[in-house]
């Protein structure tokens, strides 16, 4: 799974803050002037509009999104059985 | 400039031992025929370079001599520069050389462009008007090159690393958009006018007042002329008007901007009408405005009725076609699909409508505004975006003006062969090749600056016009285009696949346009200045830079390029398309083509070339759905091909060597070039190669047997 996120979204902090990302399988890329990498891989999974409206977002293994903080902390408590 | 020195050598004078007592005439542009006076040349050198009064006496001094001493019959002014010029070049003065230099054409190539048309854009014909279009942009070119750019952003160009377009229209911007309230408000005002037309109060004059202005707008801009929501700002005018009279009207926009071929250069002014089935939500509570610009009393919203039967008749009279029953090649309809399309009754009836036309003749052009986005359309694809203070200027329409003031497109394919398959070498010579494009703009910028400086009394008076507090042009709100052709073979050269063979090439593609697209954000943000992506149009710069890759870079190019190698017919693949030649189904070009598009802000677009097919409109329009749902694309046309008879007038379709009609071999094929529909035989050899190689995707379109109105099927 990924996690797009970026520098200085307050959303982002608070679910990286919320759980261990590492340990759930989940790779984050934060999005940002330097990184292309990040972009190009928002862009394969069609979210680059979608980024400009809302972060974080979490891609899952079946290429389907999580958009928003909520919908994110829910889903991962979910996974993780809390 | 423009005189001519005849050297009449007198047989009284004939022994003279002073060159100064020779009975040189100068020509000059006066109709005036006045004596050799060497002194002119010292007034040159000083006036015009920085060179000092003693070295200017002693050039003047030496070229005199050598003239005298070769006892020539006539003496031409550009022969004087040249031995000037040399004589600059002896002394180590490289500067003041290019500073005295003379712009001009050789007696050869002028012989050749009088004869022979001129094909670096399909959309100008032969004939005299072209003529002077192409000598004056020769002559243009070279002094952009000289004095307006910078000699690294001159050789960049020059080598073919990038591509600066239209350099013969240095002293203008690239495009416009803008909206028929502002003729609608001021009436037809124009500086230098030899009268002025207050705001219209009939259709018929508001159409009359929208071509003046548009040909006004060609004379001041290098490209494509954007009118927005059309149909929802002539509707006013036709409050009371029959169904007939309105398709008269449409006929009338129509025709009239087909046939502006006598306008500059003999070229049809390059025309775009953003059209909507709804009223746009930034159109509906704005008072509109009506007959003589005055308030109507009612909102935009009030005119949706009027607005739809407009756009419903206008596609009636492209369904059409012209009295031969090919497609109109301009004015170019541009449909906007929006979730508000959706939402608005009667849409799938206007659908189903559109795409015959598209499946027809092939004059729709979809594009997609999906969530919030609104945007201009035009040129082949550029738009531009309509950003949060832009709705607000919607309130008062006619100050939505926008424009892009240049396009610079980059060599992709030259970037791989450079980078010989190092990832940091590539990015770091894209990073190099976007920065000197941005070199490029500031410095045109600076230069079209200047010009407005002039204000009313200037070469741009009409952009400096002031009729609602601001300039006609709002520099503050111009773009700077960045583009690029051949994404696919700097891909394949790079990874050793095309962008339509496996996920991983389209991967690296994406990689390479966001890098791009960050690049133009930061330059963006240093300098104050929208630098934006666009899917260049390329029609004569793809086959440029194939041809100039094959000589410097024969054994990397030679791998990667397309078309026919042996004819010339070479070419790059326009900007981020995939392979004109892949065998893909449309849906899946359409929606990996539309990954990229996000990220290419200033406007992108998928062909789908249809061939002779003719699909039928219900499966258009369910393509056209999907297209809007389902993936991220912005822009798509269709593209059916069809053969006209010059001996018996007759259209078909199809591409053939001969009238099925007739049986004449004098036949011209149509189809759509980059962005529009023009005549094959007006084509570059690349974009023939390209032909040549374009998949038509006709196993996916069913072959329906609908018949084409105009088109007859020959018995």
């Amino acid at each position: 799974m990924t996690l797009f996120t970026k520098a200085d979204c307050q959303k982002c902090h608070y679910i990286k803050d919320h759980f261990n990302l590492p340990s759930l399988g989940i790779q984050e890329e934060i999005l940002g002037e330097d990184n292309a990498e990040a972009l190009a891989h928002l862009a394969w999974h069609e979210l680059i509009e979608t980024a400009q409206k809302e972060l974080p977002i979490l891609i899952l293994d079946d290429n389907t999104a999580v958009v928003g903080a909520i919908p994110i902390k829910k889903y991962l408590s979910h996974q993780n059985g809390n | 400039m423009g005189t001519i020195v005849e050297l009449h050598q007198d047989p009284k004078v004939s022994e003279v031992k002073e060159t100064t007592d020779l009975a040189l005439f100068v020509r000059t542009s006066n109709e005036d025929l006045v004596t050799w006076n060497r002194q002119r040349i010292v007034d040159a050198l000083v006036r015009e370079t920085l060179v000092d009064f003693d070295t200017a006496e002693a050039i003047s001094k030496e070229v005199e001599e050598f003239i005298f001493s070769t006892k020539i019959s006539m003496v031409t002014a550009p022969l004087i520069r040249e031995l000037v010029d040399s004589k600059l070049i002896e002394r180590g003065l490289e500067k003041a050389r290019i500073m005295h230099t003379r712009l001009g054409v050789p007696l050869y190539d002028v012989d050749q462009m009088i004869v022979h048309p001129n094909k670096e854009n399909a959309n100008v014909p032969h004939g005299p008007e072209a003529t002077n279009l192409t000598l004056a942009e020769g002559i243009k070119k070279e002094y952009a090159l000289l004095s307006v750019f910078s000699s690294q952003v001159g050789d960049a160009h020059m080598r073919g690393d990038f591509h600066l377009h239209d350099l013969g229209f240095i002293d203008r911007p690239y495009c416009s958009g803008q909206s028929l309230e502002y003729i609608k408000r001021f009436g037809l005002n124009l500086p230098n006018a030899l009268s002025m037309a207050k705001p219209a109060k009939h259709p018929e004059v508001l159409l009359a007042h929208m071509v003046k202005f548009a040909a006004a707008l060609q004379s001041h801009f290098a490209g494509a002329i954007g009118w927005d929501a059309v149909n929802l700002f002539f509707a006013p005018y036709l409050e009371g008007l029959s169904d007939r009279e309105i398709k008269q009207l449409a006929q009338m926009m129509i025709f009239e901007f087909s046939q502006q071929a006598v306008a500059r250069g003999g070229q049809a002014i390059f025309t775009d009408i953003n059209l909507y089935w709804e009223v746009p939500r930034h159109f509906e509570k704005v008072p509109a405005i009506g007959p003589g610009g005055k308030y109507t009393g009612k909102t935009y919203l009030d005119y949706l009725p009027l607005a739809q039967k407009f756009v419903w008749l206008l596609f009636d009279v492209f369904k059409e076609g012209d009295g031969a029953g090919r497609p109109f090649f301009f004015p170019k309809p541009l449909v906007h699909i929006t979730e508000k399309f959706f939402q608005t009754p009667n849409h799938q009836e206007f659908l189903n409508h559109i795409c015959e036309v598209a499946a027809l003749k092939g004059n729709t052009y979809f594009v997609f505004d999906r969530g919030q986005t609104a945007k201009i359309s035009e040129c082949c694809r550029l738009s531009f975006k309509l950003e949060a203070q832009d709705l607000l200027d919607a309130h008062e329409p006619w100050r939505m003006r926008y424009c892009a003031l240049q396009n610079v497109t980059i060599n992709f394919p030259r970037l791989a062969y450079q980078a010989e398959g190092n990832d940091t070498t590539l990015f770091a010579k894209l990073a190099e090749s976007v920065e000197l494009a941005v070199e490029a703009h500031l410095q045109k910028n600076a230069f079209i600056l200047k010009l407005l400086s002039l204000g009313e009394r200037g070469p741009l008076s009409l952009l400096t016009m002031d009729r609602d507090g601001s300039p006609y042009l709002r520099l503050q709100r111009a773009t700077y285009l960045i583009g690029m052709v051949g994404l696919n073979e700097l891909v394949q050269y790079h990874t050793g696949e095309e962008l339509h063979e496996s996920q991983k090439a389209i991967k690296f593609g994406l990689k390479v346009i966001a890098y791009m697209k960050l690049l133009t954000d930061r330059f963006s943000q240093k300098y104050g200045m929208r630098f934006v992506l666009e899917q260049t149009p390329a029609e004569s710069t793809a086959y440029r830079f194939a041809k100039l890759d094959l000589q410097k870079y024969p054994e990397q190019a030679g791998k990667v390029i397309k078309g026919d190698k042996a004819q010339g017919e070479v070419y790059y693949t326009n900007s981020t398309l995939f392979n004109i030649s892949a065998q893909m189904n449309p849906v899946d070009r359409v929606r990996y083509e539309g990954l990229f598009h996000p990220l290419i802000e200033a406007g992108a677009l998928t062909h789908i070339w249809i061939g002779e097919s003719r699909p039928d409109k219900e499966s258009l329009a369910n393509f056209i759905i999907k297209t809007f749902k389902l993936t991220k694309n912005d822009q798509i046309a269709f593209s059916p091909e069809f053969t006209t008879c010059r001996a018996c007038g007759q259209t078909s379709r199809g591409l053939m060597e001969k009238c099925p009609y007739c049986g004449s071999a004098e036949v011209d094929g149509i189809t759509r070039i980059t962005g529009y529909f023009t005549k094959i035989s007006s084509w570059n050899k690349g974009k023939i190669g390209e032909l040549r190689d374009r998949y038509r995707n006709t196993p996916y379109f069913s072959m329906r047997e609908a018949v084409s109105p105009g088109v007859e099927e020959p018995t």
